[in-house]
């Protein structure tokens, strides 16, 4: 064999097994989807808590696909939608861990952490290519590795609030009626939870910022553009505007509940816009759009 | 002068009690208009910016009488936008006035805090006078827990304070985004930009074609530059790109997780994909070179506020078609009609430069581009198909009326056959297309940018802690009640509270302390 070819036998090989680990993560994801469902309708912590464990056992073999991937490409494994998707499930699934690790018997906000992770999974594996490829001359810059490590590292943040808001909304009254729901919330500890989501999304919040600001420093040194209202950017802006707002209503005494629990909603939403919806709401309206972004 | 005193004689105090400027001091007034400018935004995404209407409607393009009427292509430069935009302006200029003169006034008397409720009370050693037992409290929270002491007041209130103050860095961070602001104007207002084309060896005068839109509405005219730019060579880097051979379909792709086949890499001869493309420029006034730099795509010259970026490039061919003297000149990507040929020729990119291969080496890559025949219907029906030859791959696409044929590999000391007609290289000529921008505004968002996201990563990632608390005789015994306020996320309560009880544990000895109440 040249040694071309060892070269590229040994890339696929790599290739093979990192898509097949890939694979497996996204299955136990899967299984601690369905265990937190399980929690759901049976009421039980058994599951929620066999959920938490073995999110913990993907999360960790995650932190070795990751770990692959750079060697891989020798590369800040995060620069193509495949790889940022991988990024998202885990970074999601981390700051899940991180925060639901001081709750006792709480796992209701596994369930929308670990379906977008199971979510972002499959689409990176079932719809992009896992080649490891060169990057093209605008993609080689320091800006641009920050820039999505960022923005994706603060949408995983927004999830986590976004999910925590949703619990607490569907559960508020109950608990509040003093109903016994057994999902480990109660008068005691309901809104020790509910500000949770509030501190995550002050977290997200400069991270995004950064985001935002790398992007548009990305633009500057590689199109002298720091800003072209293209879709995607806009979406993002309208994220980041959003989720400013939800900051500030969080001031105001009247919008303090409900309104700024709904800003914190629609901010995920914003999110998955920015993140693969951009040209829905366009192509939604028959509206066609003439200059797209790659994504 | 007069302007001096026409500004001091303005009611100062009645304007900001007035019910507008109360309203634009407001952080509900911001949130509205913030949502206000979501609502634009979302329309900017759902409409094409910056699009032609012509292209608009030949596209498909619906609700057209709505577009022409509210300018949705271009709804970022309408005057509702930039006054909404500049309402939110104000309406920050307000609030961070406001908020300052609040800081100023609240940093001398922290009034809000003179009547606390506590949230803990911790009783102290009984056998203590009640001002020692003050004394060493204070020594504790300074020495030990290294506060610093804000206010105190007669009635035995103290207020101390550690951390870098979140209200100051909120308020710079808002102050920052001000500046933001004013930094967007700028652009707004001086940016121009434009594009050049220079070959090798060229130099070119810096004449924008368009003026600045504060430029534009005094009806001046471009400015010109007192420095040319000299282009001193052009580089194109390719990269060997393996292709893998990786199923499309997701069931396949199921299936191959499962073990069912093994991903391959395969490279391809002609596997190119870019690397770099880079200029050698030159600036040059008189006579001299006054800097010379090698930009790169993300990697621009700047000079005299002008940034020079690597925007794309330019090829240039000269087709010899058999010995015949006249050669035909024509631009790679583009069709060429050629005489004697039936349907038109395009030429690829000439792939000319360095390779980076994948076992590591370097080789110079033997110029040459790729030849396709493209044959458009002219009858409703597609051209049929004439024998073709030389057929390197023969592979044809089929377009909606139009038939394109890859003819091969062409090199620059080699020759293809159609329609037994050779064609060959004469001449190129590769041309780097530099993009320039002049645009004052980015060095002011640079700068305020980074106060931004300073002055907000202290605030939300630092930790400041405010204390308020009294000591009080009760059963005749002294108390420690205290009311702790914190801001950033690794301030952490429960910590500090835990060590404050553990200090007044060693202070007060004898005593065996209470669980905070
Ligand atoms: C693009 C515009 C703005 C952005 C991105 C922004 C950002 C933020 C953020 C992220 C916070 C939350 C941080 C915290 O809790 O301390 C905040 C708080 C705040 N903002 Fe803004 N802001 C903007 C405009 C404004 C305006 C126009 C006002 C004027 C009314 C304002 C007044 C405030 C106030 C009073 C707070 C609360 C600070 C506190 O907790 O003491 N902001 N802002």
């Amino acid at each position: 064999m040249s040694n071309l070819e060892t070269i590229l036998s040994r890339d696929a090989y790599i290739l093979s097994i990192e898509v097949r680990l890939f694979w497996f993560i996204a299955l136990i994801y899967g299984i601690c989807f369905i265990l937190y469902i399980i929690h759901l309708t049976t009421k039980k912590t058994g599951p929620g808590r066999l959920a938490t464990n073995m999110l913990w056992v993907a999360v960790i073999t995650h932190v070795g696909l990751i770990l692959l991937r750079t060697f891989e490409g020798q590369r800040a494994p995060f620069q193509t939608l495949y790889e940022s998707l991988s990024w998202f499930a885990w970074s999601a699934s981390i700051t899940y861990l991180y925060v639901e690790r001081k709750w006792k018997d709480i796992f209701l906000p596994g369930i929308l952490v670990t379906s977008l992770a199971v979510g972002a999974s499959l689409y990176a594996l079932l719809a992009r290519s896992p080649a490891v490829e060169p990057l093209s001359p605008p993609l080689q810059s320091y800006w641009f590795e920050w820039h999505v490590i960022l923005a994706f590292l603060s949408y995983a943040v927004f999830v986590v609030s976004c999910s925590i808001e949703i619990v607490y909304l569907v559960i508020r009254s109950s608990v509040k009626k003093d109903l016994r729901l057994e999902y480990g919330l109660n008068k005691g500890n309901l809104e020790t939870f509910h500000r949770t989501s509030f501190r995550l999304a002050l977290f997200g919040f400069p991270l995004l910022t950064f985001g935002i600001f790398s992007g548009a420093a990305w633009a500057n040194e590689a199109w002298g553009r720091y800003w072209g209202w293209d879709p995607k950017e806009t979406w993002s802006l309208i994220t980041w505007t959003v989720f400013a707002i939800y900051l500030h209503s969080m001031s105001i005494q009247k919008w303090k509940e409900l309104p700024a629990s709904l800003f914190n909603i629609l901010g995920f939403i914003c999110m998955l816009m920015t993140f693969i919806g951009v040209n829905w709401l366009a192509r939604l309206l028959g509206i066609p759009s003439l200059h797209l972004y790659a994504m | 002068m007069t302007i001096l005193q026409n500004i001091q004689n303005i009611n100062w105090q009645g304007i900001r009690e007035s019910k507008l400027y109360r309203r634009f001091a407001s952080l509900k007034t911001s949130c509205i208009l913030l949502c206000i400018l979501v609502g634009f935004y979302t329309i900017g995404t759902i409409f094409p910016q910056d699009a032609q209407l012509d292209d608009y409607i030949k596209s498909g393009g619906r609700f057209i009488s709505f577009v022409i009427f509210f300018d949705l292509l271009n709804i970022f430069n309408t005057p509702v936008f930039l006054i909404i935009a500049i309402l939110l302006f104000i309406n920050l200029v307000i609030c961070t006035f406001e908020r300052f003169l609040m800081l100023r006034s609240q940093n001398k008397t922290a009034a809000e805090d003179w009547q606390f409720t506590p949230a803990y009370t911790f009783p102290l050693d009984i056998n203590q006078e009640l001002e020692s037992a003050e004394e060493s409290v204070r020594e504790i929270f300074k020495k030990e827990l290294r506060f610093k002491e804000k206010a105190s007041q007669t009635y035995g209130i103290y207020i101390m304070e550690k951390g870098w103050s979140y209200r100051w860095l909120t308020w710079a961070y808002h102050i920052a985004i001000l500046f933001c602001f004013l930094g967007f104007l700028m652009t707004y207002l001086f940016s121009f930009e434009d594009e050049i084309t220079l070959y090798p060896g060229e130099v070119a005068v810096i004449k924008p074609a368009a003026a600045s839109r504060w430029n534009k509405s005094w009806g001046n005219s471009p400015q010109i530059f007192d420095f040319k730019l000299e282009l001193a060579e052009f580089i194109t880097e390719y990269n060997q790109l393996p292709k893998l051979e990786y199923p499309a379909d997701k069931l396949s792709r199921l299936a191959f997780a499962l073990g069912w086949k093994d991903p391959q890499y395969t490279l391809k001869e002609e596997s190119y994909f870019p690397k770099d493309w880079k200029s050698r420029l030159k600036a040059i006034k008189g006579n001299m070179a006054v800097l010379e730099k090698t930009i790169e795509v993300n990697d621009p010259l700047s000079y005299q506020g002008i940034t020079f970026y690597q925007a794309a490039y330019k090829q240039m061919l000269k087709i010899q078609v058999d010995d015949n003297p006249i050669s035909f000149e024509t631009e790679t990507g583009k069709e060429i009609i050629i005489p004697g040929i039936d349907g038109m020729l395009k030429f690829g990119t000439i792939r000319i430069g360095t390779l980076f291969k994948k076992d590591g080496g370097m080789e110079k890559i033997r110029p040459f581009t790729e030849v396709t025949l493209v044959k458009k219907e002219s009858s409703g029906k597609l051209a049929p198909d004439p024998p073709l030859y030389p057929l390197q791959g023969g592979d044809k696409g089929v377009g909606r009326g139009t038939e394109t044929e890859n003819i091969g590999k062409l090199e620059q000391d080699g020759a293809v056959y159609i329609d037994n007609k050779r064609i060959s290289i004469k001449e190129f000529k590769e041309a780097s297309i530099l993009s320039y921008r002049y645009d004052p505004g980015v060095p002011l968002l640079w700068w305020s940018g980074i106060v931004v996201l300073l002055a907000m990563s202290f605030r939300v990632f630092g930790a400041w802690y405010r204390i308020t608390y009294r000591i009080e005789e009760k059963d005749g015994a002294s108390h420690l009640l205290i009311k702790v306020n914190t801001k950033g996320l690794i301030a952490d309560e429960e910590r500090l509270i835990k060590r404050l009880k553990h200090l007044l544990e060693k202070m007060t000895e004898p005593i065996d302390l209470d669980t905070p109440v």
